[in-house]
Protein backbone atom coordinates (compact mmCIF):
# COMPACT_ATOMS: atom_id res chain seq x y z
CA UNK A 1 0.00 0.00 0.00
CA UNK A 2 1.25 3.62 -0.61
CA UNK A 3 1.65 6.30 1.76
CA UNK A 4 -0.97 9.31 1.86
CA UNK A 5 -0.09 12.78 0.24
CA UNK A 6 -0.19 15.31 2.65
CA UNK A 7 -3.12 17.17 2.33
CA UNK A 8 -1.67 19.88 2.49
CA UNK A 9 -0.79 22.34 -0.20
CA UNK A 10 -4.12 21.93 -1.55
CA UNK A 11 -7.00 24.04 -1.40
CA UNK A 12 -8.16 23.34 1.89
CA UNK A 13 -11.63 21.54 1.74
CA UNK A 14 -14.83 22.68 4.31
CA UNK A 15 -14.52 21.28 7.60
CA UNK A 16 -17.17 18.16 8.36
CA UNK A 17 -16.88 17.32 11.66
CA UNK A 18 -15.46 19.77 14.58
CA UNK A 19 -15.38 18.76 17.90
CA UNK A 20 -15.25 21.47 20.30
CA UNK A 21 -14.42 21.02 24.11
CA UNK A 22 -16.00 17.22 24.51
CA UNK A 23 -15.79 16.01 27.80
CA UNK A 24 -17.40 12.73 28.90
CA UNK A 25 -17.85 11.44 32.63
CA UNK A 26 -19.11 8.10 33.84
CA UNK A 27 -20.44 7.71 37.28
CA UNK A 28 -20.29 4.69 39.07
CA UNK A 29 -22.50 3.75 42.48
CA UNK A 30 -20.99 1.80 44.90
CA UNK A 31 -22.98 -0.82 46.74
CA UNK A 32 -22.10 0.56 50.69
CA UNK A 33 -21.11 4.19 49.50
CA UNK A 34 -23.79 6.74 49.12
CA UNK A 35 -20.93 9.31 47.03
CA UNK A 36 -20.23 8.27 43.69
CA UNK A 37 -16.99 7.84 41.60
CA UNK A 38 -16.77 9.91 38.47
CA UNK A 39 -14.55 8.42 35.76
CA UNK A 40 -13.08 11.10 33.39
CA UNK A 41 -13.11 9.42 29.88
CA UNK A 42 -12.71 12.77 27.85
CA UNK A 43 -11.38 16.07 28.79
CA UNK A 44 -12.06 19.28 26.88
CA UNK A 45 -11.51 17.30 23.41
CA UNK A 46 -11.00 19.42 20.39
CA UNK A 47 -10.38 19.02 16.98
CA UNK A 48 -11.75 19.48 13.11
CA UNK A 49 -12.10 16.91 10.24
CA UNK A 50 -12.16 18.12 7.05
CA UNK A 51 -14.51 16.91 3.60
CA UNK A 52 -12.35 14.05 2.13
CA UNK A 53 -9.83 14.15 4.94
CA UNK A 54 -8.95 11.09 7.32
CA UNK A 55 -7.88 11.74 10.47
CA UNK A 56 -6.32 9.35 12.74
CA UNK A 57 -6.90 9.26 16.41
CA UNK A 58 -4.10 7.13 18.09
CA UNK A 59 -3.87 6.13 21.75
CA UNK A 60 -3.07 3.48 24.05
CA UNK A 61 -5.81 1.45 25.42
CA UNK A 62 -8.33 3.32 28.03
CA UNK A 63 -7.61 6.85 26.49
CA UNK A 64 -11.21 7.46 25.46
CA UNK A 65 -11.05 6.57 21.60
CA UNK A 66 -14.06 4.63 21.64
CA UNK A 67 -15.89 6.66 23.80
CA UNK A 68 -15.17 9.91 21.80
CA UNK A 69 -16.01 7.02 18.59
CA UNK A 70 -19.32 6.41 20.58
CA UNK A 71 -19.82 9.93 21.34
CA UNK A 72 -19.90 11.41 17.69
CA UNK A 73 -23.02 8.42 16.94
CA UNK A 74 -24.67 9.85 20.27
CA UNK A 75 -24.00 6.56 21.74
CA UNK A 76 -22.89 7.96 24.52
CA UNK A 77 -24.08 11.64 25.93
CA UNK A 78 -21.13 13.69 26.47
CA UNK A 79 -21.18 15.90 29.71
CA UNK A 80 -20.16 19.20 27.69
CA UNK A 81 -19.02 20.17 24.65
CA UNK A 82 -20.35 20.18 21.56
CA UNK A 83 -20.21 18.15 17.95
CA UNK A 84 -20.76 20.21 15.02
CA UNK A 85 -21.64 18.71 11.85
CA UNK A 86 -21.81 20.67 8.77
CA UNK A 87 -21.78 24.02 11.31
CA UNK A 88 -24.63 22.26 13.34
CA UNK A 89 -24.37 20.80 16.90
CA UNK A 90 -25.83 17.26 16.29
CA UNK A 91 -26.30 17.10 20.64
CA UNK A 92 -28.79 20.35 20.31
CA UNK A 93 -30.97 18.24 17.40
CA UNK A 94 -34.09 16.98 17.84
CA UNK A 95 -34.60 13.29 17.48
CA UNK A 96 -36.36 13.14 13.89
CA UNK A 97 -33.20 15.51 12.73
CA UNK A 98 -30.66 13.20 14.86
CA UNK A 99 -32.11 10.29 12.78
CA UNK A 100 -31.14 12.14 9.80
CA UNK A 101 -27.42 12.99 10.85
CA UNK A 102 -27.03 9.74 11.64
CA UNK A 103 -27.50 8.30 8.16
CA UNK A 104 -24.82 10.38 7.10
CA UNK A 105 -21.89 9.13 9.78
CA UNK A 106 -21.33 5.57 10.80
CA UNK A 107 -19.13 3.93 13.23
CA UNK A 108 -17.67 0.47 12.52
CA UNK A 109 -16.67 -1.68 15.46
CA UNK A 110 -13.62 -3.82 15.92
CA UNK A 111 -15.15 -6.82 15.78
CA UNK A 112 -17.41 -7.51 13.07
CA UNK A 113 -18.22 -10.75 14.50
CA UNK A 114 -20.26 -9.18 17.48
CA UNK A 115 -21.25 -5.96 15.68
CA UNK A 116 -23.57 -7.90 13.15
CA UNK A 117 -26.80 -9.57 14.43
CA UNK A 118 -25.71 -13.40 14.22
CA UNK A 119 -29.27 -14.82 13.48
CA UNK A 120 -29.37 -12.33 10.21
CA UNK A 121 -28.17 -12.83 6.86
CA UNK A 122 -25.77 -10.87 5.03
CA UNK A 123 -28.27 -9.29 2.86
CA UNK A 124 -31.08 -8.77 6.08
CA UNK A 125 -28.21 -6.92 7.98
CA UNK A 126 -26.82 -4.36 4.43
CA UNK A 127 -30.03 -3.76 4.06
CA UNK A 128 -31.17 -2.58 7.49
CA UNK A 129 -30.12 0.93 7.41
CA UNK A 130 -32.34 1.60 4.14
CA UNK A 131 -35.31 0.20 6.34
CA UNK A 132 -34.36 2.38 8.74
CA UNK A 133 -33.69 5.69 6.26
CA UNK A 134 -34.94 5.48 3.10
CA UNK A 135 -38.82 4.34 3.81
CA UNK A 136 -40.71 4.05 0.88
CA UNK A 137 -38.02 2.24 -1.29
CA UNK A 138 -39.57 -0.54 -3.57
CA UNK A 139 -37.86 -4.35 -2.65
CA UNK A 140 -36.73 -4.57 -6.35
CA UNK A 141 -34.77 -0.71 -5.08
CA UNK A 142 -33.76 -1.86 -2.13
CA UNK A 143 -32.22 -5.24 -2.95
CA UNK A 144 -30.14 -3.67 -5.74
CA UNK A 145 -29.17 -1.71 -3.53
CA UNK A 146 -28.06 -3.89 -1.30
CA UNK A 147 -26.05 -5.96 -3.91
CA UNK A 148 -24.65 -3.00 -5.42
CA UNK A 149 -23.14 -2.19 -1.93
CA UNK A 150 -21.35 -5.80 -1.46
CA UNK A 151 -20.23 -5.49 -5.08
CA UNK A 152 -18.57 -2.20 -3.92
CA UNK A 153 -16.67 -4.32 -0.95
CA UNK A 154 -16.36 -7.22 -3.20
CA UNK A 155 -18.35 -9.35 -1.44
CA UNK A 156 -19.62 -11.74 -4.12
CA UNK A 157 -23.40 -13.35 -4.36
CA UNK A 158 -22.41 -16.55 -2.49
CA UNK A 159 -21.85 -14.68 0.43
CA UNK A 160 -25.41 -13.00 0.49
CA UNK A 161 -27.42 -15.37 2.45
CA UNK A 162 -24.59 -16.42 4.83
CA UNK A 163 -24.91 -15.34 8.34
CA UNK A 164 -22.10 -14.01 10.39
CA UNK A 165 -20.45 -16.97 11.66
CA UNK A 166 -20.17 -18.66 8.40
CA UNK A 167 -17.70 -15.36 7.17
CA UNK A 168 -13.92 -14.67 8.07
CA UNK A 169 -12.79 -11.60 9.72
CA UNK A 170 -11.98 -9.77 6.46
CA UNK A 171 -15.28 -10.85 5.08
CA UNK A 172 -17.46 -9.71 8.13
CA UNK A 173 -15.58 -6.57 8.35
CA UNK A 174 -16.66 -6.04 4.61
CA UNK A 175 -20.18 -6.69 5.56
CA UNK A 176 -19.68 -3.60 8.29
CA UNK A 177 -18.62 -1.71 5.67
CA UNK A 178 -21.13 -2.56 2.86
CA UNK A 179 -24.05 -1.78 5.54
CA UNK A 180 -22.40 1.24 6.33
CA UNK A 181 -22.07 2.71 2.86
CA UNK A 182 -26.07 1.82 1.98
CA UNK A 183 -26.66 5.38 2.67
CA UNK A 184 -23.69 7.34 1.22
CA UNK A 185 -22.76 8.19 4.54
CA UNK A 186 -19.72 11.31 4.60
CA UNK A 187 -18.44 10.36 7.64
CA UNK A 188 -17.02 7.16 8.84
CA UNK A 189 -15.46 6.33 12.00
CA UNK A 190 -12.94 3.55 12.04
CA UNK A 191 -13.12 2.11 15.67
CA UNK A 192 -9.83 -0.19 15.47
CA UNK A 193 -11.71 -1.34 12.63
CA UNK A 194 -8.81 -3.58 10.58
CA UNK A 195 -6.83 -4.62 14.23
CA UNK A 196 -9.16 -8.06 14.81
CA UNK A 197 -7.79 -8.50 10.78
CA UNK A 198 -4.46 -10.48 9.97
CA UNK A 199 -2.05 -8.46 7.89
CA UNK A 200 -3.43 -9.60 4.20
CA UNK A 201 -6.91 -8.39 5.41
CA UNK A 202 -6.01 -5.44 6.58
CA UNK A 203 -3.91 -4.18 3.51
CA UNK A 204 -7.33 -5.57 1.42
CA UNK A 205 -9.88 -3.61 3.12
CA UNK A 206 -6.88 -0.55 3.76
CA UNK A 207 -6.81 -0.18 -0.09
CA UNK A 208 -10.57 -0.18 -0.29
CA UNK A 209 -11.13 2.15 2.40
CA UNK A 210 -8.72 4.27 0.29
CA UNK A 211 -10.69 3.60 -2.85
CA UNK A 212 -13.90 4.25 -1.41
CA UNK A 213 -12.78 7.63 0.14
CA UNK A 214 -11.74 8.59 -3.35
CA UNK A 215 -14.86 7.42 -4.91
CA UNK A 216 -17.01 9.13 -2.50
CA UNK A 217 -15.15 11.64 -1.02
CA UNK A 218 -16.46 10.41 2.33
CA UNK A 219 -13.88 11.71 5.71
CA UNK A 220 -12.70 9.13 8.09
CA UNK A 221 -12.35 9.18 11.66
CA UNK A 222 -9.71 6.58 12.05
CA UNK A 223 -9.70 5.08 16.13
CA UNK A 224 -6.53 3.10 16.47
CA UNK A 225 -3.20 2.25 17.84
CA UNK A 226 -1.73 0.76 14.79
CA UNK A 227 0.57 3.68 13.92
CA UNK A 228 2.11 1.87 11.21
CA UNK A 229 -1.87 1.91 9.20
CA UNK A 230 -2.58 5.15 10.70
CA UNK A 231 0.65 6.49 8.62
CA UNK A 232 -1.11 4.87 5.25
CA UNK A 233 -4.93 6.07 5.62
CA UNK A 234 -4.36 9.59 7.65
CA UNK A 235 -3.83 12.49 6.61
CA UNK A 236 -3.54 14.10 9.80
CA UNK A 237 -2.97 12.59 13.35
CA UNK A 238 -4.26 13.07 16.66
CA UNK A 239 -2.63 11.59 19.90
CA UNK A 240 -5.47 11.02 22.62
CA UNK A 241 -3.90 9.56 26.31
CA UNK A 242 -5.80 10.13 29.21
CA UNK A 243 -9.16 11.42 27.81
CA UNK A 244 -7.12 14.32 26.34
CA UNK A 245 -5.83 15.08 23.09
CA UNK A 246 -2.06 15.81 23.75
CA UNK A 247 0.89 17.29 21.69
CA UNK A 248 3.05 14.88 21.06
CA UNK A 249 5.18 13.37 17.99
CA UNK A 250 4.67 10.51 16.20
CA UNK A 251 7.82 8.50 15.75
CA UNK A 252 9.60 9.35 12.12
CA UNK A 253 10.23 5.96 11.61
CA UNK A 254 6.52 4.81 11.35
CA UNK A 255 5.20 7.47 10.14
CA UNK A 256 7.63 9.04 7.01
CA UNK A 257 6.68 12.28 7.81
CA UNK A 258 3.59 11.90 5.50
CA UNK A 259 1.15 13.16 8.59
CA UNK A 260 0.14 16.08 9.72
CA UNK A 261 -0.80 16.93 13.41
CA UNK A 262 -3.89 17.97 13.72
CA UNK A 263 -4.68 21.56 14.08
CA UNK B 1 -38.55 -34.68 11.24
CA UNK B 2 -35.72 -37.04 12.38
CA UNK B 3 -34.81 -34.35 15.12
CA UNK B 4 -38.72 -34.57 16.45
CA UNK B 5 -38.84 -38.28 16.03
CA UNK B 6 -35.87 -38.43 18.26
CA UNK B 7 -37.15 -36.41 20.48
CA UNK B 8 -40.20 -38.30 21.25
CA UNK B 9 -38.39 -41.49 21.87
CA UNK B 10 -36.05 -39.97 24.47
CA UNK B 11 -39.47 -38.49 25.91
CA UNK B 12 -40.79 -41.77 26.38
CA UNK B 13 -37.77 -43.33 27.98
CA UNK B 14 -37.41 -39.89 30.12
CA UNK B 15 -41.20 -41.43 31.11
CA UNK B 16 -40.80 -44.84 31.68
CA UNK B 17 -37.49 -43.93 33.81
CA UNK B 18 -39.63 -41.70 36.00
CA UNK B 19 -42.11 -44.39 35.73
CA UNK B 20 -40.22 -46.86 37.21
CA UNK B 21 -38.51 -44.82 40.06
CA UNK B 22 -41.29 -43.13 41.45
CA UNK B 23 -43.44 -46.55 41.64
CA UNK B 24 -40.29 -48.40 43.07
CA UNK B 25 -40.22 -45.50 45.68
CA UNK B 26 -43.58 -45.05 46.52
CA UNK B 27 -43.74 -49.21 47.09
CA UNK B 28 -40.36 -48.66 49.50
CA UNK B 29 -42.84 -46.12 51.62
CA UNK B 30 -43.47 -48.09 54.83
CA UNK B 31 -47.80 -48.69 54.87
CA UNK B 32 -50.22 -48.81 52.52
CA UNK B 33 -54.04 -48.53 51.62
CA UNK B 34 -55.03 -50.50 53.96
CA UNK B 35 -53.33 -50.66 56.94
CA UNK B 36 -56.29 -48.09 58.05
CA UNK B 37 -58.59 -50.33 57.77
CA UNK B 38 -56.90 -53.50 59.95
CA UNK B 39 -57.33 -50.40 62.77
CA UNK B 40 -61.25 -50.75 62.39
CA UNK B 41 -62.27 -53.51 64.50
CA UNK B 42 -65.42 -54.42 62.41
CA UNK B 43 -63.28 -55.61 59.74
CA UNK B 44 -61.73 -58.96 60.29
CA UNK B 45 -58.02 -59.54 59.39
CA UNK B 46 -59.27 -62.03 56.78
CA UNK B 47 -61.18 -59.54 54.97
CA UNK B 48 -58.07 -56.84 55.39
CA UNK B 49 -55.62 -59.96 53.59
CA UNK B 50 -58.64 -60.45 50.86
CA UNK B 51 -58.46 -57.47 49.59
CA UNK B 52 -54.70 -56.95 49.49
CA UNK B 53 -54.97 -60.27 47.99
CA UNK B 54 -57.46 -59.09 45.26
CA UNK B 55 -55.63 -55.52 45.00
CA UNK B 56 -52.04 -57.34 44.60
CA UNK B 57 -50.81 -54.76 47.55
CA UNK B 58 -48.31 -57.77 48.59
CA UNK B 59 -46.85 -58.84 45.31
CA UNK B 60 -43.17 -57.97 44.21
CA UNK B 61 -42.98 -54.25 42.84
CA UNK B 62 -41.92 -54.68 39.69
CA UNK B 63 -44.86 -57.30 39.16
CA UNK B 64 -47.15 -54.69 39.97
CA UNK B 65 -45.14 -52.14 37.83
CA UNK B 66 -46.10 -54.24 35.34
CA UNK B 67 -49.74 -54.61 36.09
CA UNK B 68 -49.76 -50.83 36.37
CA UNK B 69 -47.95 -50.28 32.97
CA UNK B 70 -50.66 -52.40 31.08
CA UNK B 71 -53.27 -50.43 32.73
CA UNK B 72 -52.00 -47.00 31.65
CA UNK B 73 -51.86 -48.42 28.28
CA UNK B 74 -55.55 -48.83 28.66
CA UNK B 75 -56.03 -45.17 29.86
CA UNK B 76 -57.41 -46.72 33.28
CA UNK B 77 -53.79 -45.20 35.11
CA UNK B 78 -54.65 -48.52 37.88
CA UNK B 79 -57.48 -48.13 40.63
CA UNK B 80 -58.05 -45.99 42.92
CA UNK B 81 -58.73 -48.15 46.18
CA UNK B 82 -59.93 -44.78 48.49
CA UNK B 83 -62.47 -43.21 45.49
CA UNK B 84 -63.41 -47.06 44.15
CA UNK B 85 -63.13 -46.35 40.60
CA UNK B 86 -60.65 -46.16 38.09
CA UNK B 87 -57.97 -43.43 38.12
CA UNK B 88 -58.35 -42.42 34.82
CA UNK B 89 -62.30 -41.24 35.24
CA UNK B 90 -61.37 -39.52 37.73
CA UNK B 91 -57.71 -37.60 37.08
CA UNK B 92 -59.35 -35.98 33.73
CA UNK B 93 -61.98 -33.88 35.47
CA UNK B 94 -59.58 -32.81 38.05
CA UNK B 95 -56.56 -32.26 35.36
CA UNK B 96 -58.56 -30.38 32.99
CA UNK B 97 -59.59 -27.69 36.08
CA UNK B 98 -56.07 -27.42 37.18
CA UNK B 99 -55.01 -26.64 33.49
CA UNK B 100 -57.75 -24.48 33.21
CA UNK B 101 -56.54 -22.28 35.98
CA UNK B 102 -53.28 -22.74 35.30
CA UNK B 103 -52.94 -22.00 31.51
CA UNK B 104 -54.60 -19.09 32.30
CA UNK B 105 -52.48 -18.12 35.02
CA UNK B 106 -49.48 -18.80 33.44
CA UNK B 107 -50.54 -16.56 30.13
CA UNK B 108 -51.70 -14.08 32.46
CA UNK B 109 -48.24 -14.25 34.45
CA UNK B 110 -46.02 -14.15 30.84
CA UNK B 111 -48.19 -11.03 29.56
CA UNK B 112 -46.92 -8.99 32.58
CA UNK B 113 -43.57 -10.10 32.69
CA UNK B 114 -42.67 -9.93 29.14
CA UNK B 115 -43.47 -5.72 28.92
CA UNK B 116 -42.85 -5.18 32.07
CA UNK B 117 -38.99 -6.72 31.81
CA UNK B 118 -38.47 -4.86 28.66
CA UNK B 119 -39.85 -1.70 30.22
CA UNK B 120 -37.30 -2.18 33.15
CA UNK B 121 -34.39 -3.16 30.71
CA UNK B 122 -34.68 -0.38 29.05
CA UNK B 123 -34.66 1.75 31.59
CA UNK B 124 -31.70 0.47 33.39
CA UNK B 125 -30.46 2.13 36.41
CA UNK B 126 -32.91 4.57 36.34
CA UNK B 127 -35.99 5.16 38.96
CA UNK B 128 -38.15 3.36 36.93
CA UNK B 129 -36.27 0.11 37.09
CA UNK B 130 -35.93 0.80 40.58
CA UNK B 131 -39.18 1.00 41.27
CA UNK B 132 -40.29 -1.93 39.22
CA UNK B 133 -37.57 -3.79 41.29
CA UNK B 134 -38.62 -2.68 44.39
CA UNK B 135 -41.94 -4.34 43.67
CA UNK B 136 -40.70 -7.64 42.39
CA UNK B 137 -38.60 -7.99 45.19
CA UNK B 138 -41.58 -7.45 47.53
CA UNK B 139 -43.88 -9.88 45.67
CA UNK B 140 -40.87 -12.69 45.96
CA UNK B 141 -40.43 -12.42 49.26
CA UNK B 142 -44.22 -12.59 50.27
CA UNK B 143 -45.10 -16.34 50.95
CA UNK B 144 -47.05 -17.84 48.05
CA UNK B 145 -49.69 -18.59 51.05
CA UNK B 146 -49.32 -15.20 52.66
CA UNK B 147 -50.45 -13.91 49.29
CA UNK B 148 -53.63 -15.93 48.94
CA UNK B 149 -54.76 -15.38 52.09
CA UNK B 150 -54.39 -11.70 51.31
CA UNK B 151 -55.98 -11.70 48.05
CA UNK B 152 -58.92 -13.78 50.25
CA UNK B 153 -58.89 -11.19 52.77
CA UNK B 154 -59.23 -8.45 49.81
CA UNK B 155 -62.19 -10.72 48.10
CA UNK B 156 -63.89 -10.99 51.42
CA UNK B 157 -63.84 -7.54 52.50
CA UNK B 158 -64.51 -5.93 48.72
CA UNK B 159 -66.78 -8.84 47.96
CA UNK B 160 -65.59 -8.00 44.70
CA UNK B 161 -65.17 -11.70 43.70
CA UNK B 162 -65.82 -15.11 45.08
CA UNK B 163 -63.61 -16.22 47.91
CA UNK B 164 -63.60 -20.06 46.73
CA UNK B 165 -64.48 -23.09 44.73
CA UNK B 166 -65.00 -23.26 40.67
CA UNK B 167 -69.25 -22.61 40.36
CA UNK B 168 -71.66 -21.44 42.79
CA UNK B 169 -74.08 -22.95 44.34
CA UNK B 170 -76.93 -23.62 42.08
CA UNK B 171 -75.30 -23.23 38.96
CA UNK B 172 -75.68 -26.24 37.34
CA UNK B 173 -79.53 -24.59 36.53
CA UNK B 174 -78.03 -21.78 34.54
CA UNK B 175 -77.38 -20.78 31.16
CA UNK B 176 -73.94 -21.34 29.45
CA UNK B 177 -73.17 -17.83 29.34
CA UNK B 178 -74.29 -17.09 32.95
CA UNK B 179 -72.60 -20.38 34.17
CA UNK B 180 -69.15 -19.05 32.04
CA UNK B 181 -69.95 -15.62 33.63
CA UNK B 182 -70.01 -17.48 37.13
CA UNK B 183 -66.25 -19.39 36.59
CA UNK B 184 -64.70 -16.72 35.21
CA UNK B 185 -65.91 -14.84 38.26
CA UNK B 186 -64.17 -17.72 40.42
CA UNK B 187 -61.06 -18.25 38.55
CA UNK B 188 -60.05 -14.62 39.10
CA UNK B 189 -59.18 -14.79 42.99
CA UNK B 190 -56.75 -18.47 42.27
CA UNK B 191 -55.12 -16.98 38.45
CA UNK B 192 -54.41 -14.12 40.17
CA UNK B 193 -52.95 -15.32 42.84
CA UNK B 194 -50.74 -17.40 40.98
CA UNK B 195 -50.08 -14.99 38.44
CA UNK B 196 -48.22 -12.90 41.19
CA UNK B 197 -46.50 -15.57 42.38
CA UNK B 198 -45.05 -16.47 39.46
CA UNK B 199 -44.78 -13.05 37.15
CA UNK B 200 -41.86 -11.25 39.62
CA UNK B 201 -39.95 -14.15 38.62
CA UNK B 202 -40.54 -14.10 34.94
CA UNK B 203 -39.94 -10.13 34.95
CA UNK B 204 -36.75 -10.71 36.83
CA UNK B 205 -35.75 -13.20 33.85
CA UNK B 206 -37.22 -11.46 30.99
CA UNK B 207 -35.13 -8.20 32.37
CA UNK B 208 -31.87 -9.98 32.82
CA UNK B 209 -32.19 -11.59 29.28
CA UNK B 210 -33.09 -8.01 27.83
CA UNK B 211 -30.53 -6.35 29.24
CA UNK B 212 -28.15 -8.39 28.16
CA UNK B 213 -29.12 -8.23 24.93
CA UNK B 214 -29.11 -4.66 24.74
CA UNK B 215 -25.22 -4.60 25.73
CA UNK B 216 -24.31 -6.98 22.91
CA UNK B 217 -21.93 -4.80 20.48
CA UNK B 218 -24.42 -5.93 17.25
CA UNK B 219 -26.97 -3.74 19.20
CA UNK B 220 -24.95 -0.74 19.69
CA UNK B 221 -23.74 -0.93 16.31
CA UNK B 222 -27.57 -1.21 15.43
CA UNK B 223 -28.56 1.36 17.66
CA UNK B 224 -25.16 3.64 15.91
CA UNK B 225 -27.00 3.80 12.33
CA UNK B 226 -29.88 5.60 14.07
CA UNK B 227 -32.76 2.52 14.68
CA UNK B 228 -35.57 3.44 16.93
CA UNK B 229 -36.56 2.13 20.11
CA UNK B 230 -39.19 0.16 18.68
CA UNK B 231 -37.13 -1.61 16.41
CA UNK B 232 -34.07 -2.42 18.80
CA UNK B 233 -36.62 -4.20 20.89
CA UNK B 234 -38.71 -6.02 18.61
CA UNK B 235 -36.62 -6.90 15.60
CA UNK B 236 -33.49 -7.48 17.53
CA UNK B 237 -33.53 -7.86 21.28
CA UNK B 238 -36.47 -10.29 21.55
CA UNK B 239 -35.61 -12.11 19.02
CA UNK B 240 -32.26 -12.65 20.86
CA UNK B 241 -33.26 -13.29 23.98
CA UNK B 242 -35.63 -15.38 22.65
CA UNK B 243 -33.80 -18.55 23.17
CA UNK B 244 -33.25 -18.73 26.99
CA UNK B 245 -37.05 -16.90 26.93
CA UNK B 246 -38.11 -19.66 25.11
CA UNK B 247 -36.27 -22.26 27.37
CA UNK B 248 -38.19 -20.48 30.45
CA UNK B 249 -41.56 -20.72 28.74
CA UNK B 250 -40.56 -24.94 27.98
CA UNK B 251 -40.41 -24.65 32.21
CA UNK B 252 -43.37 -22.80 32.60
CA UNK B 253 -45.61 -25.07 30.58
CA UNK B 254 -43.59 -28.33 32.88
CA UNK B 255 -44.73 -26.56 35.48
CA UNK B 256 -48.16 -26.17 34.65
CA UNK B 257 -49.74 -28.96 36.15
CA UNK B 258 -46.97 -28.63 39.61
CA UNK B 259 -47.85 -25.13 40.61
CA UNK B 260 -51.32 -24.53 41.81
CA UNK B 261 -51.54 -27.40 44.44
CA UNK B 262 -51.38 -24.94 47.80
CA UNK B 263 -53.88 -22.46 46.17
CA UNK B 264 -55.95 -25.02 44.73
CA UNK B 265 -56.45 -26.38 48.78
CA UNK B 266 -56.73 -23.27 49.90
CA UNK B 267 -59.24 -22.00 47.17
CA UNK B 268 -61.27 -25.57 46.94
CA UNK B 269 -60.61 -25.76 43.64
CA UNK B 270 -61.51 -28.95 42.24
CA UNK B 271 -57.91 -29.84 40.73
CA UNK B 272 -55.41 -32.21 40.95
CA UNK B 273 -54.17 -30.22 44.03
CA UNK B 274 -56.51 -31.63 46.21
CA UNK B 275 -56.60 -34.83 44.79
CA UNK B 276 -53.17 -35.35 45.21
CA UNK B 277 -53.08 -34.48 48.86
CA UNK B 278 -56.19 -36.79 49.84
CA UNK B 279 -54.58 -39.60 47.39
CA UNK B 280 -51.23 -38.81 49.78
CA UNK B 281 -53.02 -39.33 53.13
CA UNK B 282 -54.69 -42.01 52.16
CA UNK B 283 -51.76 -43.77 51.02
CA UNK B 284 -53.25 -44.21 47.72
CA UNK B 285 -50.41 -44.99 45.73
CA UNK B 286 -52.55 -45.32 41.86
CA UNK B 287 -53.77 -41.61 42.30
CA UNK B 288 -50.21 -40.42 43.41
CA UNK B 289 -48.70 -42.56 40.55
CA UNK B 290 -51.29 -40.45 38.19
CA UNK B 291 -50.37 -37.07 39.23
CA UNK B 292 -46.55 -38.04 38.98
CA UNK B 293 -46.97 -39.24 36.01
CA UNK B 294 -48.89 -36.49 34.77
CA UNK B 295 -46.54 -33.68 35.63
CA UNK B 296 -44.06 -35.52 34.30
CA UNK B 297 -45.35 -35.74 30.89
CA UNK B 298 -45.80 -32.00 30.66
CA UNK B 299 -42.38 -30.87 32.26
CA UNK B 300 -41.27 -33.28 29.26
CA UNK B 301 -43.74 -31.94 26.59
CA UNK B 302 -43.05 -28.34 27.74
CA UNK B 303 -39.18 -29.48 26.91
CA UNK B 304 -40.22 -30.63 23.64
CA UNK B 305 -42.68 -27.51 23.03
CA UNK B 306 -39.69 -25.15 24.07
CA UNK B 307 -37.15 -27.35 21.52
CA UNK B 308 -39.49 -27.22 19.06
CA UNK B 309 -39.84 -23.36 19.37
CA UNK B 310 -35.94 -23.00 19.75
CA UNK B 311 -35.84 -24.98 16.39
CA UNK B 312 -38.50 -22.84 14.58
CA UNK B 313 -36.87 -19.48 16.30
CA UNK B 314 -33.43 -19.51 15.49
CA UNK B 315 -32.04 -20.01 12.01
CA UNK B 316 -28.57 -20.93 13.86
CA UNK B 317 -29.95 -24.11 15.46
CA UNK B 318 -31.71 -25.10 11.94
CA UNK B 319 -28.37 -24.64 10.26
CA UNK B 320 -26.65 -27.21 12.71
Amino acid sequence: MENRPPANGQAQPPVLLSVQGLSLEYARRHAFRAKRTETHALRDVSFDLREGETLALVGPSGSGKSSLAKCLVLLETPSTGRILYRGTDILQLPPEARREVRGEMHLIFQDASTALNPRWTVTEIVREPLTIHSKGLSSAESTRLVIEALEQVELGANWHARRPRELSGGQRQRVALARALMLRPKLLILDEALASLDLSAQGQLGNLLLELQQRYAMSYLYVTHDMRMASVLAHHFAVLDGGRIVPRTLPTELIAGTLQPVS
Amino acid sequence: MLRVTRRFVHALVLLLGVSAISFALLSAAPGNVFDELRLNPQISPEAVAALKAQFGVDLPWPTRYAHWLASVLRGEFGYSVSYRCRVGTLLWPRARNTLLLTALATILAWMIAVPWGIVEALHRGRWLDRLGGGITAILLAIPELVLVLLLLWLAARTRWFPTGGMFSLGSAELTISRKAWDLAQHLILPVLALALGTAPFLIRYVRSAISAVLDAPFLQSARGFGIGTARIVYRHALPAAANSLISLLGFSIGALLSTSLLIEVVLSWPGLGPLMLEAMLARDTCVVMAVVMLSAVFLVLGNLIADLLLYWSDPRIRAV
